[in-house]
This record gives C-alpha cells, structure tokens and sequence, in this order.
C-alpha cells in the first residue's frame, strides 16, 4: 500500500471531506482498482490523473454512485456513507459532470439545468406531481442565478435552446447544474478536453470559481498544463493502485509523468 | 428559418406557409384559372373557400389529427407507432359490438378507451422493457391489431345506431355558443400572456417583445373566430371539432407545461441525459405508448361517429395510418425526436386534408393525390433534416 505516501504529502488544514479507503473494483477477470485510497477537502480542487486505463474513469464512476465497488469505505466529513447508486450520491451532495455532459440540446438552458427536478407550481395537489404545471418563470430565475453565481458572460438568455450553443458554454452549464444541485463535491471528468483555447480559459476559470466558494472540486484530466493551473494536489494512479499525492506547488510535471509512466519507482508501485 | 424555429411560435411558421399556400392555390388561382380560360363561365366559382366545403375539411380531417396527435407524442420520445390506425380500427369495431349487444354508448366509448390504453401500452412496454425497437413492435401491432379486427368484425361492416355514439359527430354547438366560447378563449389567451409580462416584470425576468406577444394572441384570435363564423355559416362548430380542439389543448399542456411531458422531451433529446438525471425513462415510454393508444381509441370512436358505421377498409389497409403519420411530420415534429407539438400535428391534418379536398374538387385522380401527398411529406422530413442544428450528432 503506499498511502503513507498519499498523506504524507501532506494535506492543507482542513480535514478530507470525502475520504474513500482500499477501494477494490473488478470487471470479470479485469483487478481495475486495487485499493485505491482518495480524499478531497472542501475549497481544494484534487487532480486525479494517470495513463489511460489506471482507473480513473472506473474511480469516477464509482463516487457518482454508478458502478458499485467490491471493497472498500466511504467517509464523508468523518461518518462512515454509502454511495450504491447515483440517487445516493446525489443525497450526500455528490455531482459528477460527464464528458458528454448528458445535455438535452433540445431543451432551453433553463430546462437543462432544472432537469429531473423541474419546480411546479404551489396548490394542484389534486394531481400527482408529474402532472402539475411546472413553474417556469422559477426555472428561468434559478438558472439565471446558478449562471450569475459561475459567471458564464458570454450566454445571453437562459432561454436559448443548447443546440446552439458553443462547447464552453455547455461545459459552463453542465458544470452549473452540478452546483445548482446543492453539491458539495462536484466530479469533472475531462471538462476541457473537447474545447478551445479561450474556452477552456473559461472553463478553468469557473473550476476555480467552485473551489472559491467552498466545493471539493476533483478534476479528471490528461492535460497536465490544466492539472497545474488549477489543482491544489494530484493524485497519482496507476494500473489500478495509488502512486501518490502531491500538493501541486511541490511538484512538476516531470515528476507527474514519470509517475504515470512508470510509478515512483517499481518497487513501491509494486506493493500493492 | 432557423432562427424562426428558435422561438415559441416560430415552429408553427412552416406548416402554416404550407397550409396558406395550399389554400390560396385551390382557393384562389384554380377558381380563377378555370374562370378566365373558360369563356362560357359566368362567375367565378371559390368552391375550395364555400363555408361548406371548409366545414366538411375540418370534419374529414378530424380522425387524422386525432390520431396525429398521439403519434406526436411518441414521435417527441423518437419512436414511432405503426399501429395507431388499426389500434383505431380495434376500438371501433369494438365500440360497434358493445353498443350492440346492448351498453349504453357512454359506457362502451370508455370502456373502448381503457382498451385503446391497454393496447398501447403494451407495446410500450415490450418496447421498454424488453428493449424491441418500436418500429418493430408496432410493426407487428399493425398486422396483429388488423387481425384481430377482422376477428371482432367477420363481415367487415357494421351498423352503428347507438344515439350517444352518432351524436359525437353531429351535435352542433348552438351559434351563439359557438362565439361566445371563441369570445371566452381569446380572453383566456390575452389574459394569460398580459399575466406572463407582468409577472416576468416583476421577477426582473427578460421580456418578450411586446410586438411578438400580442401579435400571437392577436393572431390566435383571427384564426378562433375566422373558423367559428365559417362553421356557423354552413351549420355551427360541430361537437367532435371542439372535443378535438380540447382534446389538443389537454395534449398541449401535458406535454409542454408538466414534469412529465419536460421527461418526454428530454427523452427524446437525450436519453441517456435523462436517465442520469433519474427519470425513469422506461415507464415514460410505456405511457406515451398509453396516451398513443387512448388517442387511437378516440379516433376510432370519432370515426365510427362520423361514418355511422365500422368497416374494416376504413381503419386497416394503411392509407389512414399514412396520412397520420405524414400530419404529424407534415406539422413539423421531427423524426429524430425531441421536438414538435401537438397543435401542429393538427395543421398538418388539414394540409393532408386540405390536399385531398382540393385535388377532390379540381377532378383529380387517386393517383394524383398519392404522388402530391408523398411528394409534400418528403419536402416536410426534407425541412426537419435541414433546420436541424449542425453537429447534433447524426
């Protein structure tokens, strides 16, 4: 095990606000996680990189509630929870962002961000909730505050439809209805690698933003130059098992790479 | 275009230039052609704008918007419901033996449309459930459902007597009625959009452009009142044409303005969006399937109104269920799901309608009228492909 290693890096102050141990996932033949040790604290944005096939994705899925694990715990801010499916993740405040983004392109940017809680109008208890008039001017005025809250500029109406919109401006508002959720810790599974230079800026930007105000933000990239401009630590995987963290400040990305590629060194990266 | 499509109304801009185009050829320049290159004519004759004509449009087109509207909905889900017509077919025949062995008519149209609902959502659920695309379901449904039909009906024709079940089609709203009821919509339209404003305006919401509010509602009623006096200038506005219209409207709300109808469009914009959100994507498509099957049982009732009778080449053989599906695309709904509405499923029953008649009137052969109405479907699913946005993932 090398979580010595993990948390001898060193953590800031704060203690973890999720902290997953000796996570364990196989698909069929396939050890995808071999116990897998993860924190993340609030205000801090925690990188999670490594080669393809190390296990992030598989990692991801399984703190979104998708994929369930075959060993190991789950603590949010120190009590002992479950996360079997993604209702449950939900529950505990747990947003993840795909790389789709999963948007409904022919829907407004207000319904997108409502989607799946979509407000109804008071009274109408009569019929069943599926069936009462959806309060739309509320969707319209929560949307314009969760874009106000991450500073989107560039969208003009939460009423345009998503088709038309560019690929930052989706990420924007997919990352937006993540917070809008009441999150506490929102996933990012590569956010900016569909995207250009400016939007990716914006993009980062709103990363920063989520950390500003509180989230735990943990951060799926192969772009190292993103992973250093916003992440606070960097945890390392590979071939299903930890390699370490570092805080970002104390590292580079020599040190990273040779870390994805070829563990600290074999003997360590061996031991789990 | 695109940027037309884009707003609330803009949807309905195509099908209507379609209908007025096809309105203005039959109404105006056939009439005058045949004026000016006949000599002998002493008059011209606008038999295509006669309060008559346009009087039996509306009920001929009747039992394809019906059914239209229902193939909307699982058309917004991105399927496709091959047997609404013979669906339609089983409810009538149904309906015909249940007044005949001796149910009062109210009681069998109900129990004909829990049928219709059964029918439809059965399919839905070897669709969800059991994962069978619905092309293929439905596909079966056509032939099982046509089947059954001839089963219900061995001679393939049957009297219906049943006064409840006649009335549908020839009850008459008295005239005044007629205007009052579109007096009552119009202020019901002007009073909600003139709500909207002021509750958006003190939300500190973006406006609408005043011009464009009342410019809808402004049009709206144009379009309630012009058809009220037509219908009032051969007969009145006919029952079945307002249970139609409410029909819609219930249709239009459920679909637009609740939880229910936002998880049918999300559907079909995105399923897989909609499954991560937690909608349960299945049960969605199983009542859409429902609400499919509980149209077509309407249909079938107004259709067995309106002939007086149940035959099997009315409902089976694919032409009803053809011009169904054609109003609804015709309307603008698209094909790969996740947009259109059911008020334009019923413009595009009344171009089908409207192309029919007029060919009807100008002397034109079946023939004809199959090559103009395929050749108008496939200018309709031509504009749906083009106004599409690009990269939307084809």
């Amino acid at each position: 095990m090398t979580t010595q290693n993990a948390t001898a890096a060193g953590h800031p102050a704060s203690p973890p606000h999720l902290r997953a141990e000796g996570i364990h996932k196989r698909f069929g033949g396939v050890h995808a996680l071999r116990g897998v040790d993860f924190e993340v604290s609030r205000g801090e944005v925690m990188a999670l990189v490594g080669d393809n096939g190390a296990g992030k994705s598989t990692l991801m899925k399984i703190l979104a509630g998708t994929c369930s694990t075959d060993a190991g715990t789950f603590r949010l801010d120190g009590r002992r929870v479950r996360i079997d499916n993604p209702n449950a993740a939900t529950a505990l405040g747990i947003q993840i962002v795909y790389q789709d983004l999963a948007l409904c392109e022919n829907l407004d940017v207000a319904a997108n961000l409502s989607l799946g809680r979509e407000p109804v109008k008071s009274g109408w208890t009569l019929l069943p909730r599926f069936l009462r008039p959806l309060d739309d001017l509320e969707m319209e005025d929560k949307a314009q505050k969760a874009i106000n809250r991450l500073e989107v500029r560039t969208l003009k109406s939460v009423r345009a439809k998503v088709g038309g919109l560019s690929g930052g401006q989706r990420q924007a508002i997919a990352i937006a209805r993540a917070v809008g959720a009441e999150s506490s810790l929102v996933l990012l599974d590569e956010p900016t690698a569909a995207l250009g230079i400016a939007q990716t800026r914006q993009v980062l930007d709103m990363v920063k933003r989520l950390r500003d105000t509180g989230h735990a933000v943990v951060y799926v990239s192969h772009n190292l130059r993103d992973v250093f401009e916003v992440a606070d630590g960097i945890c390392v995987l590979r071939q299903g098992g930890n390699v370490a963290t570092w805080r970002a400040k104390e590292t580079g990305p020599d040190e990273i790479v040779a870390a994805m590629t070829r563990g600290l060194d074999e003997g360590k990266a061996r031991a789990a | 275009m695109r940027a037309l499509r884009q707003t609330r109304f803009g949807a309905f801009v195509p099908v209507l230039l379609a209908l007025a185009a096809i309105w203005l050829h039959f109404g105006l320049a056939v009439p005058l052609w045949e004026y000016w290159s006949d000599p002998d004519a002493e008059s011209i004759r606008f038999v295509f704008f006669s309060p008559r004509n346009i009087y039996n449009l509306f009920m001929q087109s009747a039992l394809v918007a019906t059914l239209a509207v229902g193939i909307t909905i699982v058309l917004l889900l991105g399927d496709i419901d091959l047997s609404v017509a013979a669906t339609a077919g089983v409810c009538a025949a149904l309906l015909g033996v249940l007044v005949l062995i001796g149910f009062p008519g109210w009681l069998a149209c109900l129990m004909v449309m829990f049928a219709g609902i059964v029918m439809g959502a059965a399919q839905g659920v070897m669709i969800a459930y059991i994962g069978i695309p619905s092309f293929v379901v439905t596909l079966a449904g056509l032939l099982g459902y046509q089947g059954l039909m001839q089963k219900i009906l061995p001679t393939g024709n049957l009297y219906i007597g049943d006064e409840f079940v006649r009335s549908i089609a020839r009850a008459l709203i008295p005239d005044i009625w007629g205007l009052l009821l579109a007096a009552a919509l119009v202020a019901l339209a002007a009073f909600a959009a003139w709500r909207r404003q002021a509750r958006r305006r003190a939300r500190g919401l973006e406006l609408d452009a005043n011009m464009a509010v009342w410019g809808q509602v402004a049009f709206f009623a144009v379009l309630v009142f012009a058809a009220v006096i037509t219908m009032n200038n051969y007969r009145s506005l006919p029952l079945m044409i307002l249970l139609l219209v409410a029909l819609t409207a219930l249709m239009g709300w459920v679909t637009t303005s609740t939880p229910f109808g936002r998880s049918i469009f999300a559907v079909g914009g995105n399923a897989e969006s909609a499954r991560r959100v937690g909608m349960n994507v299945k049960r969605i498509r199983v009542a859409a399937f429902g609400i499919v099957g509980l149209m077509a049982a309407i249909g079938g009732i107004f259709g067995a109104s309106r002939y007086g009778s149940v035959s099997y080449t009315a409902f089976a053989g694919g032409s009803l269920l053809l011009e169904s599906i054609g109003a609804a695309v015709i309307g603008g709904t698209s094909l790969f799901g996740g947009s259109g509405s059911v008020w334009n499923a019923i413009l595009g029953a009344l171009v089908i309608g409207s192309l029919g008649n007029g060919l009807d009137l100008s002397g034109a052969s079946a023939a004809d009228k199959l090559m103009f109405s395929g050749a108008i479907l496939l200018l309709a699913v031509a504009i749906d492909a083009l106004s599409r946005p690009q990269g939307g993932g084809r």
